[in-house]
C-alpha cells in the first residue's frame, strides 16, 4: 500500500478565511437544526460509523444542537444522531440553490483550479501505478459536481483521454438506488467521491451500494476529511472546517480504514494531503490571544512561513493532516 | 522446485545473495568458495572453485572480483549450469562477448546478471509511469551517483584496473548508465570528462562525467563520483508532461538515505503554458526488496522458464559498451591510460 505525499505550495492566510464564510456557517448550522426540530423528518441515533464502537464509550460535544461524539477506538468524530438521507438531500440541494457564494467562490479562481488539477493527477498518477492492467476511461463522479458547480466544466477542459459521467445530487430520488442502477447500465472504471463521505448520513451504506454493484476490480477515489489532523486534535469543534452539516462524519485513517476493509474493499493508497492545518491554526492561535495549548500556542504564533511549511509536509507523512484520500478496489 | 545453489565468492555480495536465496525460499545453498574460508558459515566452504561442483549444484552464484568473472561464468556455463553473476559483467565489453559466445553454445541455461537498480520499488514505479505514457515523451535524464571513495581505496581491487577494468564508473556509475538504457534504450552521442582528482596514486578514475544523447534526441547527463564525500543517488527525468525524481536508494549499507520518489505532472495556464512548480506526489519507501525480486526474477527464469527482463547478457553488453565509449570520449583519459599501461609493460 503507498502512502503519498502531496507536495504544494501553502496557500495564503487569507484565501482560508473566506474559505467558509461566516453566513455559509450560519446558514448551514440553522438549515440543520430546523431539520431535528420539523417533526417530520426522522432521526436515528448510531454508533461509530468508523469501527462500530458503542457512543456510550466515547467523548460527546454538540454543534447546533447535534450532538457528536468522538471515538475513543479509532478517533473518528461524528454526529452520533443523523436523519435520512432523503430529507438530507433535500437540505443540502436547498441551500446549494440559494447559495450566492457558490458562484463567488468560482471566483476563488486559480486556488481552485488547482485542488481541481491536484484530484485529476491523483487519478491519473493512481492509475500508472495501480496496475490493474487496464486504463480507467470512464470515471463516475458521486454528487461533487453539485458540491462544486465549476467541477464538470473544469473536467470537461483538463481530463484528457477520459470519460467522466456526473450523478448529482437529487433530492426527489432514492439516493442509493439512483447509484446501484447507474453503476449497472454504465459500470464505471473508478468512482470518485469527492467531500462526500463527510456529508453522509450512512457512509456505510454508500461504501456498501459502491462494492455491490461496481465491477470488480472498480477503484474508488475517496477524498474527505480527517479527524487525525493536527487541526482537528487541536481545534477540535472549533475547527472553522467544522461545519456540522458537512461534518457529519470525519473519519480519522484508522476508522475508515475498518470500515472500508470490512466491506471486503483493498486499500490501494492511504495519504492525508491537506495543504491548511498549520495555516488554520496559526490564524486562530494568532487571532484569539487568550488560546493556550501547551507548545502549540507559542509554536504558531513565532512560526514562520517555512516552518508551517515543513510542519504541514511532516503533518502529511505522518497521516496527521486535516483531508484524506483513499484508493479503495473492490 | 527447489534450486541447489553453490555461491563462488562468499565475500559481502555472496552473503548477501545467500540471505536473499533463504528469504526465496525456492534455493537450498549447497557449498560456497572464497580465499577465506576460516568461519562457520553453516555450508561447506572451500577455496577450490572447481570443488562446488561435486556438491552436485543446479545454479551457480558467480560473486568474484570483476576479472574472475568471465572464467567463473564460462566454467559453469560449460557444466550445464544456470548463472546468476554480480555487475559489473567483467572488465570490459570483450569479456562479454566471451560469456555471450559460451552462452549461446547452451540456450537452455538460464544467465543473468546482478543490476539490481532496476528492481528498485521507486524505479519500478518511475518505469511505469514514463512506460505507460501518463507523463509523455522523455526529454532529458540527470543522474548523480557517487561516494566518498572508501577505506583502503588505493589498495582496494576496485581500483586496480588490471582486476576491475576501471574505477568509480565501471563500479558504480554502471548503474545509473543501466538505468539510462533502461529509459533511452541506447545513445548515438557520448561526451565525457573523465579524471583523477583525490586518488593520483592509482590510475583509475575517481569522477566521471557524461553527456549522451540517444537517436531519438533523449539528453542523458551522468555524474559519477567517489569524491562527493556524502552518498547520494539522484536520478532526474523531465518530459513533456512533468517530472520524475528518485532521490536517495536503498543500498545494503543503508547510507544512500530512504529511497524518494517525487514525481509531478504540469500544471497548465489558460493558454496552455506550465506553470511553475506544480504540486508533485513523494513516495518513500524505507524496505529494499531488489534483492529478492532479482532473486525471484532468477528462480522464475531457471524453474518456469519465464524471461528475464532485467540484467540479460545483452543490457551487459550494452551498458559495458557505453563505459568503455564514456572513457574513450575523454582523450586526455585515454592518453593518460596509454601512458600508464606502456609504463606497467
Ligand atoms: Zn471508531
Amino acid at each position: 500500500m503507498y502512502t503519498p505525499v502531496f507536495i504544494d505550495e501553502l496557500p495564503d492566510a487569507s484565501t482560508v478565511s473566506s474559505r467558509k464564510s461566516e453566513l455559509y456557517r450560519l446558514t448551514r448550522a440553522r438549515g440543520l437544526t430546523e431539520l431535528l426540530l420539523d417533526g417530520t423528518t426522522p432521526w436515528h441515533d448510531r454508533a461509530c460509523p468508523g469501527c462500530g464502537q458503542d457512543r456510550s464509550q466515547s467523548g460527546n460535544f454538540s454543534q447546533a444542537l447535534i450532538p457528536f461524539h468522538r471515538c475513543s477506538h479509532c478517533n473518528t468524530i461524528y454526529a452520533a444522531k443523523v436523519p435520512a438521507q432523503a430529507p438530507l438531500d433535500a437540505l443540502r440541494a436547498r441551500l446549494q440553490a440559494e447559495r450566492p457564494e457558490a458562484h463567488a467562490e468560482a471566483d476563488a479562481g486559480s486556488r481552485q483550479e488547482f485542488e481541481f488539477v491536484s484530484v485529476l493527477n491523483w487519478i491519473r498518477l493512481t492509475e500508472a501505478r495501480a496496475a490493474t492492467g487496464r486504463p480507467l476511461a470512464q470515471v463516475l463522479d458521486y454528487r461533487f459536481c453539485s458540491e462544486n458547480p465549476a467541477w464538470p466544466g473544469a473536467v470537461a477542459r483538463l481530463a484528457q483521454n477520459r470519460g467522466w459521467q456526473f450523478l448529482p445530487l437529487a433530492p426527489d430520488s432514492e439516493p442509493l438506488a439512483d447509484l446501484a442502477r447507474t453503476l449497472r447500465q454504465s459500470p464505471p472504471d473508478a468512482v470518485l467521491l469527492n467531500a462526500e463521505l463527510d456529508r453522509s448520513a450512512d457512509p456505510r451504506a454508500l461504501l456498501q451500494t459502491i462494492r455491490d454493484h461496481a465491477p470488480e476490480g472498480t477503484l474508488v477515489f475517496v477524498a474527505t476529511s480527517c479527524a487525525d489532523g493536527l487541526e482537528y486534535e487541536i481545534l477540535g469543534a472549533d475547527s472553522p472546517s467544522f461545519v456540522p452539516l458537512d461534518r457529519l462524519n470525519v473519519f480519522s485513517v484508522k476508522g475508515f480504514e475498518a470500515l472500508a476493509r470490512g466491506l471486503g474493499y483493498d486499500c490501494l493508497e492511504i495519504s492525508t494531503p491537506g495543504r491548511l492545518d498549520a495555516v488554520i491554526l496559526q490564524r486562530y492561535f494568532t487571532e484569539i490571544e487568550s488560546a493556550a495549548v501547551p507548545f502549540w500556542s507559542g509554536f504558531f504564533r513565532e512560526a514562520d512561513r517555512d516552518r508551517l511549511r515543513d510542519l504541514q509536509i511532516l503533518l502529511q507523512r505522518s497521516l496527521r493532516s486535516g483531508v484524506m484520500r483513499f484508493v479503495l478496489k473492490t | 522446485m527447489t534450486l541447489r545453489a553453490a555461491i563462488i565468492g562468499y565475500g559481502k555480495m555472496g552473503q548477501i545473495r545467500h540471505r536473499a536465496m533463504e528469504r526465496h525460499g525456492g534455493f537450498e545453498v549447497v557449498a560456497a568458495c572464497d580465499t577465506h574460508t576460516g568461519f562457520d558459515a553453516g555450508i561447506p566452504l572451500m577455496t577450490d572453485p572447481m570443488q562446488v561442483y561435486d556438491y552436485d549444484p543446479d545454479v551457480i552464484f558467480c560473486c568474484v572480483p570483476n576479472m574472475m568473472i568471465p572464467d567463473v561464468v564460462c566454467e559453469a556455463l560449460k557444466r550445464g549450469k544456470h548463472v546468476f553473476s554480480e555487475k559489473p559483467p567483467g572488465r570490459n565489453s570483450d569479456d562479454v562477448r566471451r560469456m555471450r559466445a559460451a552462452e549461446a553454445t547452451r540456450p537452455e541455461l538460464v544467465l543473468k546478471f546482478g543490476f539490481n537498480h532496476r528492481f528498485h520499488d521507486a524505479i519500478e514505479n518511475a518505469r511505469q509511469l514514463i512506460a505507460g505514457g501518463t507523463m509523455g515523451d522523455l526529454y532529458f535524464m540527470r543522474g548523480v551517483y557517487g561516494k566518498a571513495g572508501g577505506a583502503n581505496y588505493a589498495q582496494n581491487w576496485r581500483n586496480d584496473p588490471d582486476q576491475s577494468g576501471g574505477g568509480i564508473l565501471i563500479d558504480q556509475g554502471i548503474h545509473m548508465l543501466d538505468l539510462f538504457l533502461m529509459f533511452a534504450e541506447g545513445f548515438s552521442e557520448v561526451q565525457s570528462f573523465v579524471q583523477r582528482k583525490f586518488w593520483t596514486d592509482v590510475p583509475v578514475e575517481d569522477n566521471a562525467f557524461a553527456l549522451m544523447k540517444s537517436p531519438e534526441g533523449v539528453v542523458a547527463s551522468l555524474h559519477s563520483s567517489a569524491t562527493q564525500w556524502q552518498h547520494k543517488f539522484i536520478l532526474e527525468l523531465y518530459t513533456r508532461g512533468g517530472f520524475i525524481s528518485v532521490n536517495g536508494i536503498l543500498s545494503a549499507s543503508g547510507t544512500y538515505g530512504t529511497e524518494v520518489l517525487n514525481v509531478a505532472l504540469n500544471r497548465l495556464d489558460q493558454d496552455g503554458n506550465p506553470i511553475p512548480n506544480p504540486e508533485s506526489q513523494e513516495i518513500r519507501f524505507t524496505e529494499d526488496r531488489s534483492w529478492d525480486k532479482e532473486i525471484a526474477e532468477f528462480h522464475d527464469a531457471v524453474v518456469h522458464g519465464a524471461p528475464v527482463l532485467c540484467g540479460t547478457s545483452q543490457q551487459a553488453l550494452d551498458v559495458m559498451t557505453l563505459v568503455e565509449r564514456i572513457y574513450a570520449a575523454d582523450t586526455d583519459w585515454t592518453s593518460q591510460r596509454a601512458g600508464h599501461a606502456a609504463r606497467a609493460v
